[in-house]
């Protein structure tokens, strides 16, 4: 029998748990379809505190996730010209242009169109283009805007920001209920936020099993398996997947197995990746290389206390405020340092991502500075998350290639 | 005989270059020529070459080769990036170098050498033409002088035009305009050497200056750009005897040793 031989000669360990998310997102796909038909469906934004629609029924589906979908088709490019044809520009956040273009011509993206939508919740917490993309959705299907809007943070959270995202909470609450003619029920927050902590502590479980040498997980591995916390956070569904997710964690960490078989370097992995080329990370583990940590799965990693609505609510501007690209400069730096230092890295990967300006600008100033106060070496690689047409592979190649022969 | 010596082949997108040296790190041979539009047969060229320059079988002598068609060399090698190649070997000819500045036909590279020999930190410019040797291809065209003049031309100015673009593109249309404006040409390639280095000084601080300062690639041959490039860092640089080669010697150098 050499039936079994292909995989075992694979560099890096496929994870069992990946096969859950085919079913995840078909029956996300069917619940999403009929909320759009029973006329309450919302598109929100990754960094939007969706524990209060999920707790008023209403449907949720993220056009980020859509975007990473379209990418990792390879069909980024070709859907983003859809909107380019509009006028849009190249310079448009890839996943706008994705959400446009496959709005624009739904037939032509049988697998990243998503079911027209009632509402359209926007948080400006990851990225202030939200709102404009946003708005072109809401002019090309009626949908309706509602904007949270977080302030960005640039040390501490001052009261009066605090006072005012929490107005913003309180003010969605009233439009979600005046929309949907239903009111918010407390206990049904209360369950919702706690399945969502739940997951999310699940989640960050897993993503700390990664400080063990060797790491259990890849790169990869946490792009895939992030999808339901991004998506589905406050779902029973939701927790039943990160309960497995961590199982095969611990198990792989009892076994000393590695996500990569011959772990030789440690690398962190700094924005959203390149979804049409995942096998980057797969063609570094063939050398040794695995990715134990990244600044964007651990992006989804704030869990809300809170037991009664009010301090629910506050838990949610908390959280909601203080995600990774709400705050400046130093705040990233210091996250990356901490990362570096908590997983024993080697050195680092900044992939300048030209149409996600929120999370690459920067990066030149911050890789001095990790470098600086870390010690370890680092890069910048260019290219895009959906838009491969601006991914030059040789010349990332040669980058990466200097980065691995420094530290060899 | 395969282990005292060492083969270095550089496969850049200008020119091809390859190298042969002793244990002593003694060059036995060198060769260089246009890429053109097939590395391969570039590669079989310089090693051809090379193998009749010194009269040597160059089969299993240990080889590296680097540059961007480092993968399009058929002989038995081991491939290694330019930016490694570039920093051992111009730590073999003056290990006293700490930042390396290499300028080549299609990209810029700003390379801090550590005391090992072994690059610190890097920085490319490669997704646009300003600031490398098709910058001052492409002016040379439109001032009509080959590309070894315009340096020495550039030198002759009294009074350098004004060409605030670094983009090839852009910097063209300007220079129409300066030749329609009258200014001569010497003082239009004083100004677009200016320009062009004002773009490399820019690359060179995104790494930590050190000093002292290596220039090499097919550009620090240009008189104008070293003056320029000097001027505006506030350095002297040093320049190897022929910078194209650094890569190549670099390369023969690492397969010398056994090293990756």
């Amino acid at each position: 029998m050499n039936g079994d031989r292909p995989s075992e000669e694979k560099p890096y360990r496929r994870l069992e748990t990946q096969t859950l998310l085919q079913q995840i997102a078909f029956t996300g796909g069917l619940e999403a379809l009929e909320a759009s038909e029973n006329g309450n469906l919302a598109w929100v934004t990754s960094g939007f505190p969706v524990e209060i629609p999920i707790a008023m029924n209403v449907g949720v589906v993220y056009p980020e996730q859509a975007g990473a979908i379209i990418g990792a088709q390879k069909i980024g490019p070709e859907v983003c010209s859809y909107a380019e044809d509009l006028g849009y520009s190249q310079e448009l956040c890839s996943y706008a242009r994705a959400s446009i273009g496959s709005t624009e011509k739904p037939d032509e993206v049988p697998m990243g169109a998503l079911p027209t939508p009632q509402i359209l919740l926007a948080c400006n917490n990851i990225c202030g283009t939200v709102l404009r993309w946003y708005d072109a959705i809401a002019e090309m299907t009626g949908a309706t805007v509602f904007l949270l809007d977080t302030p960005p943070i640039e040390a501490e959270q001052l009261p009066h920001h605090q006072e005012y995202v929490r107005k913003g909470v309180q003010r969605l609450i009233q439009f979600l209920e005046d929309k949907f003619s239903k009111p918010l029920q407390d206990e049904r927050l209360a369950e919702v936020a706690d399945l969502s902590s739940k997951a999310i502590g699940l989640w960050t479980r897993s993503l700390e099993a990664c400080q063990k040498k060797p790491s259990p997980l890849n790169c990869a591995d946490r792009f895939l398996t992030m999808a339901p916390v991004v998506s589905s956070r406050g779902t029973e569904q939701c927790v039943d997947f990160y309960e497995t997710l961590l199982a095969e964690v611990d198990d792989r960490v009892s076994e000393g197995l590695g996500a990569v078989r011959d772990e030789k370097i440690r690398l962190l992995w700094d924005n959203i990746p390149m979804w049409y080329t995942l096998r980057f990370f797969n063609l570094l583990a063939s050398r040794g290389v695995v990715f134990p940590a990244d600044t964007y799965t651990h992006a989804w990693s704030g869990s809300i206390e809170g037991v009664d609505t009010s301090s629910i609510i506050d838990g949610i501007v908390e959280i909601y405020s203080n995600v990774y690209l709400n705050k400046g400069l130093d705040a990233k730096v210091d996250k990356m340092c901490q990362l570096i230092k908590d997983y024993d890295l080697d050195g680092f990967i900044m992939f300048s991502v030209r149409s996600c300006k929120r999370y690459s600008l920067g990066q030149m100033v911050s890789k001095e500075l990790v470098t600086e106060r870390t010690g370890v070496p680092g890069v910048i690689i260019e290219g895009d998350m959906v838009d491969s047409r601006v991914y030059n592979e040789a010349q990332i190649e040669t980058r990466v290639d200097a980065l691995l022969e420094m530290l060899m | 005989m395969g282990t005292d010596l060492g083969i270095g082949i550089d496969v850049g997108s200008t020119t091809t270059k390859a190298v042969l040296i002793d244990s002593s790190g003694a060059i036995l041979a060198k060769s260089l020529m246009q890429t053109g539009a097939s590395a391969v047969q570039a590669v079989d060229k310089v090693l051809g070459e090379i193998s009749s320059m010194s009269g040597i079988n160059l089969e299993n002598i240990p080889a590296v080769s680097t540059g961007y068609g480092r993968a399009r060399v058929e002989l038995p090698h081991r491939t290694v990036t330019e930016i490694t190649c570039h920093s051992v070997g111009v730590h073999r000819l003056n290990p006293d170098i700490r930042l390396l500045i290499d300028v080549g036909g299609q990209d810029a590279k700003v390379i801090r050498i550590g005391p090992s020999g072994r690059p610190d930190d890097f920085e490319l410019n490669d997704k646009c033409s300003a600031g490398t040797g098709r910058f001052l291809e492409v002016m040379a065209r439109v001032l009509e002088v080959s590309i070894d003049e315009l340096g020495l031309l550039a030198l002759k100015s009294t009074s350098p035009s004004s060409i605030s673009s670094t983009c090839t593109v852009f910097a063209e249309s300007e220079v129409i305009g300066r030749i329609g404006a009258g200014d001569s040409p010497a003082d239009i390639a004083a100004g677009l050497h200016a320009s062009m280095t004002s773009k490399i000084v820019a690359l060179s601080k995104r790494v930590s200056f050190a000093e002292p300062v290596c220039v090499t690639g097919g550009v620090a041959l240009n008189p104008a750009f070293r003056h320029y490039l000097s001027k505006q860092l506030g350095t002297e640089l040093w320049i190897p005897d022929i910078p194209q080669l650094t890569g190549a010697l670099g390369a023969a150098v690492i397969a010398l040793q056994g090293l990756g």
